[in-house]
């Protein structure tokens, strides 16, 4: 690691930080809330496919998230290969795991949604697999993060597939143009109304949990960020008292010693 | 089972995703916080 204390602010900067956090915590929660009393009393129910529908007031930003996080992670991996800071790193392996979150979000309701629609839980097509893909990449990110007892080799090998795996974003997010598949079209930010049927309630509440999402995802990411400076208080106060490397708070292996291997 | 019911249960599973994720974050800043006062407690390395 370059440096563990550049990321490890003074108690004033933290007691500031974790206020602000605090606050945006509760502006979240309150628009999820809204968000949710419009996905059921706003919304009208789907002609076709019934209340299942509302499914898509959370699968869609789920997604949203999911590409945003990944940008996140792409944007923070180069920054970080470039500058080594761990401001960087820290910020690109936070955004790797809200990502998986909202990623595995979106792999459940998905099929939730397929069941009673489609008949089956899971089909083979571009979007659900390429969207499969795209979660084992960020968790093998996140094993690759978590298995190595070097954490600035860690940190290079991550930023590397960070960046390699953004490519499936585009990938995921165009399939159901590029091939034929059972996943709908539906609607986008630039084009709303696309196959959706949808009117100003339907269009309202979207808009409203797309942003609900995106303050809860906001928040997650500052409180997984925060963990990190922990953890790097935490390594950086275990190299002075003890001599070591902290292991952290998930059991890590620790390196064995020279010739104990058979 | 009802489009209503599986509609409830997309929900529910959402709720317990972010619900569970919070849960991780708030046990690993215990297990730290709690190793961090530990560490205070004791004289630098000589």
């Amino acid at each position: 690691m370059s440096s563990s204390n550049a990321s490890t602010p003074g108690p004033e900067t933290r007691t500031a930080d974790s206020a602000k956090v605090r606050s945006l915590g509760a502006a979240a929660w309150a628009s999820v809330a809204v968000a949710l009393g419009m996905m059921l009393f706003v919304a009208r129910v789907d002609d076709f496919n019934g209340p299942i529908q509302k499914i898509f007031y959370v699968h869609v930003p789920s997604a949203w998230l999911a590409y945003l996080s990944f940008a996140i992670v792409f944007v923070c991996s180069i920054a970080y290969l470039r500058t080594e800071s761990r401001r960087w790193d820290l910020l690109a392996h936070s955004a790797a795991e809200v990502g998986v979150v909202f990623t595995s979000l979106v792999l459940i309701t998905g099929p939730i949604w397929a069941r009673p629609i489609w008949g089956t839980w899971w089909q083979w097509d571009a979007r659900l697999t390429s969207t499969l893909v795209l979660w084992l990449v960020y968790v093998g990110y996140l094993l690759l993060r978590g298995l190595s007892t070097d954490p600035s080799r860690s940190g290079r090998l991550a930023a590397v597939v960070g960046i390699v795996g953004f490519i499936n974003v585009p990938i995921v997010h165009y399939s159901v143009n590029w091939w034929r598949t059972l996943h709908p079209v539906g609607p986008t930010v630039a084009d709303p109304l696309n196959n959706s049927g949808f009117e100003a309630p339907e269009l309202a509440t979207f808009f409203v949990a797309l942003g609900a999402f995106t303050l809860l995802f906001a928040w997650l990411l500052s409180i997984r960020v925060r963990l990190g400076r922990l953890a790097d208080e935490v390594e950086a106060r275990a190299l002075a008292v003890e001599g070591v490397r902290d292991p952290g708070p998930s059991p890590r292996r620790p390196p064995r010693p020279a010739g104990s291997e058979t | 089972m009802s489009t209503t019911a599986w509609m409830v249960v997309a929900f529910l599973a959402v709720g317990a995703g972010i619900g569970g994720y919070l849960l991780s974050i708030s046990a690993r800043t215990r297990v730290l916080n709690r190793r961090l006062e530990e560490l205070r407690g004791r004289p630098p390395h000589p």
